[in-house]
């Protein structure tokens, strides 16, 4: 199988559950239209980018902007692993971002109603 | 008889012992008499000292938070209390003692008028008695909100500040330092709120300037605001 298809097999799972999260994310009410539409292109450019990865690689041998050697099975798990990282990291992202924000108006109501109390006695 | 409109003033402090207590009775005293009702309610980000006591002597309503947050923290508390309270507008002030009562009541007069829905007071319309480091560092970090969020006032890290009933519902923010001044415009200007400026004097003492940001503080507002700005295109 070449190696550059195996790239595009490996990773789209990863863009196809990125761009869902980020579809159900705006379909929820919990992202913006801006923020959906950045998240959307980021995935589509990282999709382009597999998709082409031997054009890309061509063009800039021929034009002698790299001497690296073409893909190999090596760079093939280390990009997959960038992505891979690029995914969780987002996920854990709006994951501790939402937990701050619960955690801070939590902060905020008990400091309100603990001070209504000791008021009240 | 119309009913006439309530209004909150809310006071972030942290460690502020000396100073909250005169910023109190001296705004109660300059709002005695004016066409509305008010509350001042002192926000006590968790103080080592005697801050919540001497704040509640002096007739403010103390909000003790549990844990030090920062300044946007305990700001976000005071107006959150603001909204659920149902008061009509409420602003913010220095419990260090450099803003000046009358500009606070000039403020909510202003705000009454009905053009803008946050009203900033800007010590840099004038900026007589401003050191020069304090001067290019607060004139940096307006540049700063100006490059990252498109928003341009002359002060972005103003704590005198007044918000309409719209903006007391609306306006919310995440970050809890220094920072919340400039992240609080960017989510004013998302949320298609009015922005205005009018000039107010500071009142620069040995302990109100012990007491604010240094210019190196600066580096870390620009560090969170980056990230802040970065980051949300990516998180929910």
């Amino acid at each position: 199988m070449s190696r550059y298809l195996l790239l595009v097999i490996l990773n789209v799972p990863l863009i196809i559950a990125g761009t869902v999260n980020a579809v159900v994310s705006y379909k929820l009410g919990h992202s913006s239209r801006r923020r959906f539409i950045t998240r959307i292109i980021v995935w589509i450019i990282i999709f382009l980018s597999l998709l082409f990865t031997k054009s890309i690689y061509d063009f800039l041998f021929s034009n002698k902007l790299t001497q690296t050697e073409p893909l190999s099975l090596f760079d093939v798990a280390q990009i997959t692993g960038i992505i891979f990282t690029f995914y969780i990291a987002n996920q854990a992202y709006i994951r501790a971002d939402l937990l701050e924000r619960r955690i801070q108006d939590l902060h905020q109501e008990l400091s309100i109603r603990l001070s209504e109390d000791e008021k009240k006695k | 008889m119309a009913k006439q409109p309530k209004v909150a003033i809310i006071i972030p402090a942290y460690n502020e012992e000396p100073s909250v207590g005169p910023v109190v009775t001296e705004l109660r005293k300059g709002l005695q008499g004016k066409p509305f009702d008010f509350e001042i309610v002192v926000v006590d980000d968790s103080s080592k000292d005697d801050t919540a006591n001497q704040a509640e002597e002096a007739g403010a309503y103390v909000i003790k938070h549990i844990l030090n947050t920062g300044s946007g923290g305990a700001t976000a508390t005071g107006l959150s209390y603001a909204q659920q309270k149902g008061f009509d507008l409420a602003a913010t002030m220095d419990a260090d003692g450099q803003h000046h009562s009358n500009d606070m009541i000039n403020g909510i007069e202003i705000m009454l008028s009905g053009d803008s829905d946050l009203l900033i007071g800007s010590r840099l319309i004038d900026a007589k008695g401003m050191s020069t480091v304090k001067l290019l560092g607060n004139r940096g970090l307006s540049l700063i909100t100006f490059l990252i969020f498109g928003i341009r006032v002359t002060d972005s890290q103003s704590g005198m500040r007044v918000f309409s009933k719209q903006a007391l519902d609306s306006l919310k923010w995440k970050t809890s330092g220094y920072e919340f001044c400039s992240e609080m415009l960017w989510r004013a200007k998302q949320q298609g709120l009015r922005i205005k400026e009018y000039s107010i004097r500071a009142i620069y003492t040995d302990y109100s300037k012990s007491k604010g940001q240094n210019n190196w503080n600066g580096v870390n507002i620009i560090k969170y605001l980056l990230q802040r700005r970065i980051m949300e295109l990516f998180g929910e």
